[in-house]
């Protein structure tokens, strides 16, 4: 049976908030499924043969790093133009900027047509958002200094917390498989629904059958926090 | 005149704080300093400062190396103002400066100033008087819904200090050893040689600093003590750990001693940070001109008693209630460490019903910060999960490979005594947050008392 390839990009520079937690999400939900993974951790100054990976993961930065990162992935412009209609790419926390068109000014990778900068005080938010191809909430949190004035193919509708700047509701991309958002840390492991989902898709693309597992610990500290906090 | 009235004003609330406490539950640490400085809000500009002000600020290590230096101090004849109770924000240095000051000379009465300062306020406390002297015992990732990230943090420190200020500085820290590349005051540096408990590579991706500030190349590390901290050189340029003026070695816990360049010292306490608060102290002390025989003595004869939390029983075993600091992964890794090093089988109550003492934010991504993978130790017969995040806290036990038939989700955490007496063996430790303490602590008592 076919191995599911995932590439942790800038593992050791976006790494800010537990985003490891996605990585381990990941493996998991494909263990359940009796699907095979591997992990390959890429970071600056590396050979990138993007096209050979399924999921392609960044996590979160801190400003410096991010910088860092924005410099090296200019490096690799040509590989993800060609993979970011067909891949599956997740960008979490600022790590979605650096494929809008400017960081601060600075070039980014120019996949998309937004920009990025910063904001004049640090965002600090519980966050619960809905999305339009799943029935439930996605819970998170976010701490970033930037602000992003993306308008078109939103991840999230904001039920609470805070948008792509602190005047919109809206949140994040998502076009094709490219999924960004500013939600940092375990996003895929305190929302099994949205892992369970794009796995899915991963699957039906290899024609693996997709079984509906819904007793996971993942499944239960969900629906605790959903039942904690009264969201609906 | 209106320093007068608010200095005044700081010490008649301190006193009447005092004699209320019974009724409020205050101890009266910070109200007075609120109203005497909005009173006179720059009044802490205007005091006759003694000739040692000095600081000690970080993520962690700040409150135990503050007690130490003091005891240091105390004993070598100093007078010294000190933050007894940690309490490190600006109203309650204000109370505590204001308290010491007299209102008509507006001389603090003492000969060192010593703070533990929370690194967001040493820049409101002191914007015109500078430190003299400032301890940086490390820069980690602390609260990240109100610190942000420890570069964030880092640079509050650096922009509060001029030249005037004499840094001591824990150069094993990549972060902390940043200050070394502007500082222009006096840098004294301190670090720990390599040990034997020490490790190649990191336990997980969560790394802060791994690159160089200054060429951003990738730090190779020929020792890692724990998290980023070790000692580290760039390969492209001169930013590196280096030597450093302080350096402790031959660490041994269990008998509780180092030596420290060539002096051999004491420890209070039998835990790894142990080590780098008495070499802060250790470095702070010698800086300001005392003899390396006199800090020995404080450290080796008149032993300062370390503040243990309180050992209860519940029958036969033992119950350690652990120091453990949310949202502070290295911190809590720390405790990890040390339950694993306890002898014998050991039973673990972990968890919170809020993830701060300070805010209302339930941020739980710490928890993937956290090297939990550590807990997967054969000496440990049971972990029992509690509190209001409890099924995040088990989640995250799953991921890290620790055997389900050793995980308890205990739903109602009065029946946590009765649920691991009949289900665990071994001496407990508890590592559970602020309000989970308290119910844990009466529950352990009416057992006491029901069996004698």
């Amino acid at each position: 049976m076919k191995t599911i390839k995932i590439a942790h990009l800038y593992y050791d520079l976006m790494n800010l908030y537990g985003e490891q937690g996605n990585i381990l999400a990941l493996k998991e939900a494909f263990k359940r499924q009796g699907v095979k993974t591997s992990i390959d951790k890429l970071t600056k100054d590396d050979k990138m043969d993007l096209a050979k990976y399924d999921i392609i993961y960044i996590g979160c930065g801190n400003e410096s790093s991010q910088e860092i990162v924005r410099k090296d992935i200019l490096k690799h412009k040509k590989s993800f133009t060609n993979i970011v209609k067909t891949k599956t790419i997740i960008a979490t926390g600022n790590a979605w900027e650096l494929f809008g068109k400017k960081i601060n000014e600075k070039e980014a990778l120019g996949i998309f047509d937004y920009s990025s900068v910063s904001s004049d005080n640090r965002i600090i938010n519980e966050q619960i958002n809905k999305v339009s191809f799943l029935d439930k909430p996605i819970i998170g949190f976010q701490n970033r200094g930037s602000v992003n004035n993306n308008t078109e193919n939103d991840l999230f509708e904001v039920i609470k917390g805070t948008g792509n700047t602190e005047d919109v509701r809206v949140e994040g991309i998502k076009v094709n498989n490219f999924y960004g958002t500013y939600t940092i840390g375990p996003l895929l492991i305190r929302n099994p629904h949205l892992t369970d989902y794009i796995i899915k898709h991963i699957l039906d693309e290899n024609k693996i059958p997709y079984k509906e597992i819904l007793n996971t610990p993942d499944y239960d500290a969900y629906n605790a926090f959903i039942k904690n906090f009264n969201i609906k | 005149m209106k320093q007068t009235l608010a200095i005044l004003i700081n010490k008649v609330l301190t006193l009447a704080c005092k004699i209320a406490k019974p009724i409020f539950k205050k101890d009266g640490s910070v109200t007075p300093g609120y109203y005497a400085t909005k009173l006179d809000k720059d009044i802490l500009n205007k005091l006759k400062y003694p000739k040692y002000i000095i600081g000690i600020t970080g993520s962690s290590g700040k409150g135990s190396t503050t007690s130490l230096v003091a005891h240091i101090l105390e004993n070598n004849g100093y007078k010294v103002i000190w933050n007894k109770n940690g309490s490190n924000l600006y109203n309650a240095a204000a109370t505590l400066i204001l308290n010491h000051t007299n209102p008509f000379t507006k001389r603090i009465r003492a000969d060192v100033l010593l703070l533990e300062l929370d690194e967001s306020f040493i820049k409101t406390i002191f914007n015109k008087v500078k430190l003299t002297h400032l301890v940086i015992t490390n820069v980690t990732r602390d609260q990240p819904a109100r610190n942000g990230h420890p570069d964030i943090i880092f640079n509050k420190i650096k922009n509060s200090i001029d030249g005037n200020t004499h840094i001591i500085i824990n150069a094993d820290d990549p972060i902390v050893n940043r200050m070394r590349i502007t500082h222009n005051g006096l840098i004294t540096t301190y670090g720990v040689g390599k040990s034997k408990t020490d490790i190649k590579v990191p336990l997980s991706d969560n790394v802060d600093a791994a690159y160089c500030p200054i060429c951003e190349s990738k730090l190779k590390y020929s020792t890692i003590h724990y998290g980023h901290v070790g000692i580290y050189k760039c390969p492209s340029c001169d930013f590196a750990r280096g030597k450093v003026d302080y350096e402790a070695k031959d660490i041994d816990l269990e008998k509780q001693f180092m030596t420290i360049n060539k002096a051999i010292v004491h420890l209070n306490k039998n835990v790894y940070f142990a080590v780098y608060y008495t070499l802060a102290a250790f470095a702070l002390t010698s800086v300001m001109g005392l003899d390396e025989v006199s800090i020995q003595h404080e450290l080796n004869d008149n032993v300062l008693v370390s503040k243990r939390l309180k050992n209860y029983r519940l029958g036969k075993r033992k119950v350690e209630m652990v120091e453990s600091k949310n949202e502070n992964c290295l911190s809590y890794l720390q405790t990890i460490n040390f339950i694993r090093e306890q002898k014998g089988l050991k039973t673990i109550i972990m968890g919170f019903d809020n993830v701060s003492r300070r805010y209302e934010l339930n941020d739980l991504s710490w928890l993937y910060d956290v090297d939990f993978e550590l807990l997967n130790d054969k000496t440990i017969d049971k972990i029992f999960c509690i509190g209001r995040f409890r099924y995040d806290v088990y989640n995250r036990l799953i991921y890290a490979n620790i055997d389900k038939d050793k995980l308890v989700l205990v739903d109602n955490e009065l029946d946590i005594i009765k649920i691991v007496k009949n289900n665990s063996k071994g001496n407990i430790y508890t590592m559970v947050c602020f309000d989970m303490t308290a119910v844990i602590k009466k529950l352990l008592m009416e057992d006491a008392h029901e069996n004698n």
